[in-house]
């Protein structure tokens, strides 16, 4: 089948040529907007993703650090340079299953009873 | 072989009786041969009785009134169910919409027909089993795609099942988004150029959003088939283009990893593809919780007409991330928009029976939808680009992640994953990616709506 082709191109007029400029732009403002908005929220709310550090105290230089330390160091860089991760709700729950009694499932009537009495 | 010599000799056994059939008389047929009626007598004595049972019943039989169309059709159907098995391509799509091609396409006497024929009067309602009949029951399913009605639910379930962080946390990446709507608008002047009227224009244009729900929502309000003339509305089925339009969309979005990797690879040099970009910064709550409200407010300020599908899509984004209604979210992104993804992809498919769907118009809409697509592509590529000349040399951007501005979520994402994979084993975009791919999904949003309002 070859498609008919009904070339038109006065079609292209400036009402569509506008539609087509006018609607682009605004697709881009709509989300230029939102993404300036969004740039601006951690500021916006306060948040600092670096904090500074507090002073808490010193090691002196020369003073040998534990190998324990220098590993919960590594350890502790290593999360922080490589283990971003979203910030989890922390909930936990326990789902109880309840197992309703039925003669079916019930553990004296299981086969290995009968092995189990000899 | 056993069953070929099976299904041979069924095909000889239906072909004999159509033959006897015909040299018996059974059927009036006029000057070019074609089939008008059916000759049934009341004769309730012997093999003439017989005669008309098995010729009534080969009448209404698919085998009857199989045409060409009918088979290019089911070839259609089947490839669209192979290429989703074989190759996983869109599987949740395409199955649906495959076996809906096969359904909408096994022959039966339309209402329209049956008319013609005598099996009864004009105002009759017939076997009403097609899609476009009226009563029948994919006609009462299709009437969620005609009125729009499927794609806010399906943008619902998006919503709920959408993490918004990847956006949140590098919102720059979200411009990349818009610029991949280009390919919508050029579309939309291409089809224009090509004859459309200006409605069918910007509804085969929203195909370059790579938004199937989007692509029905703009369609189902422009290209309903219903038009003003002389201050009335007049129904025109060839100005019916939902289903070409819905089926480009659905196919092309399938296609996302055949069509985009060229392109990406003529627009990118090696060492821009080998752009490794910073991990993103950690999200808290309370962002995820202000983003969609803050989204669905500033969006749909913008673009009213695009309510429905931003309105959806947010309040689902609502239901994930306020923590207190999960069960609510849970069914969003589970059951419901499974569901509503069977009756949109059954009825999609069944809405292209082959005396309405193969025509010329069709054919030109996949080829616009094909275009659409590739502009599409390297608009998110080539602002990238531009993006990257005024970054810092240490917060340049994989320019990869531009083509993923399509919206095809997460389709069009994997793809910029594996494609810088491909260039470096430890390049993982995917994240990075999902930022202008769900910000083309309210791009071209927004877009849709944009159209709606001045086209509607």
């Amino acid at each position: 089948m070859i498609p008919a082709f009904d070339i038109n191109p006065s079609a292209i007029d400036g009402n569509a040529l506008t539609i087509s400029v006018v609607g682009y732009v605004i697709v881009f403002l709509a989300l230029v907007l939102l993404s300036t908005v969004f740039y601006y929220m951690p500021k916006l709310m306060g948040i600092r993703w670096h904090p500074k550090k507090k002073n808490t105290g010193t090691v002196k230089s020369g003073e040998a650090l534990t190998g324990e330390v220098s590993a919960a160091i590594s350890m502790a860089l290593y999360l922080h340079f490589n283990q971003y991760h979203e910030e989890e709700s922390k909930h936990l729950t326990i789902k109880r299953e309840s197992r309703l009694y039925s003669p079916w499932s019930s553990k004296i009537y299981q086969v290995r009873n009968q092995f189990n009495r000899i | 072989m056993k069953k070929f010599l099976l299904v041979i000799s069924i095909l000889a056994v239906l072909g004999i009786i159509h033959a006897s059939l015909h040299k018996a008389g059974a059927f009036n047929t006029n000057e070019t041969g074609q089939t008008t009626g059916l000759n049934v007598t009341d004769e309730a004595s012997g093999s003439k009785s017989l005669l008309d049972g098995i010729t009534k019943f080969f009448y209404y039989t698919g085998f009857k009134n199989m045409t060409t169309g009918h088979l290019i059709m089911l070839v259609v159907g089947l490839v669209f169910i192979f290429l989703a098995i074989k190759y996983d391509y869109e599987p949740l799509l395409l199955i649906p919409i495959g076996t809906g091609i096969i359904i909408g396409n096994i022959p039966f006497i339309t209402q329209a027909l049956g008319t013609t024929m005598g099996l009864w009067q004009a105002g009759d309602p017939g076997l009403q089993l097609g899609v476009y009949e009226q009563g029948s029951v994919l006609y009462y399913l299709y009437f969620g795609v005609l009125k729009g009605i499927y794609p806010p639910l399906i943008f619902l379930g998006i919503g709920a099942m959408t993490d918004f962080s990847a956006l949140i946390s590098n919102p720059r990446l979200m411009i990349l988004g818009a610029a991949a709507q280009v390919g919508i608008f050029l579309t939309f002047l291409g089809a224009l150029f090509l004859g459309f009227d200006s409605a069918s224009a910007g509804a085969i244009g929203i195909i370059g959003g790579a938004d199937g729900p989007t692509a029905i929502f703009l369609s189902s309000k422009l290209a309903n088939g219903w038009f003003m003339q002389n201050g009335e509305m007049v129904y025109e089925q060839s100005r019916n283009l939902i289903g070409p339009i819905a089926i480009a969309a659905y196919s092309y979005m399938a296609l996302v990893p055949l069509i985009q990797p060229p392109i990406m690879r003529l627009l990118t040099t090696r060492k821009q593809r080998l752009i490794k970009m910073k991990p993103s910064r950690a999200v808290s709550r309370t962002e995820k919780i202000i983003f969609p409200i803050t989204g669905l407010i500033l969006t749909t300020l913008v673009s009213p007409s695009a309510m429905p599908l931003l309105g959806m899509l947010f309040f689902g984004n609502i239901l994930k991330e306020s923590g207190v209604t999960n069960r609510l979210a849970e069914t969003a992104r589970t059951s419901f928009v499974d569901i509503v993804t069977i009756l949109l992809g059954l009825t999609v498919g069944a809405s292209t029976q082959a005396d309405i769907f193969l025509t010329s118009q069709s054919l030109l809409i996949f080829i616009l939808g094909a275009i659409s697509f590739m502009l599409a592509t390297a608009g998110g590529l080539v602002f990238a680009h531009v993006m990257n000349i005024f970054l810092s040399k240490d917060n340049k951007i994989n320019p990869l992640i531009g083509a993923a501005g399509v919206s095809a979520v997460p389709d069009s994402a994997r793809v910029v994953q594996n494609m810088g994979l491909r260039e470096d084993p430890t390049n993982h975009l995917l994240m990075h990616a999902m930022a202008p791919n769900v910000a083309g999904v309210i791009g071209s949003a927004v877009a849709a709506g944009l159209l709606l309002s001045f086209l509607m």
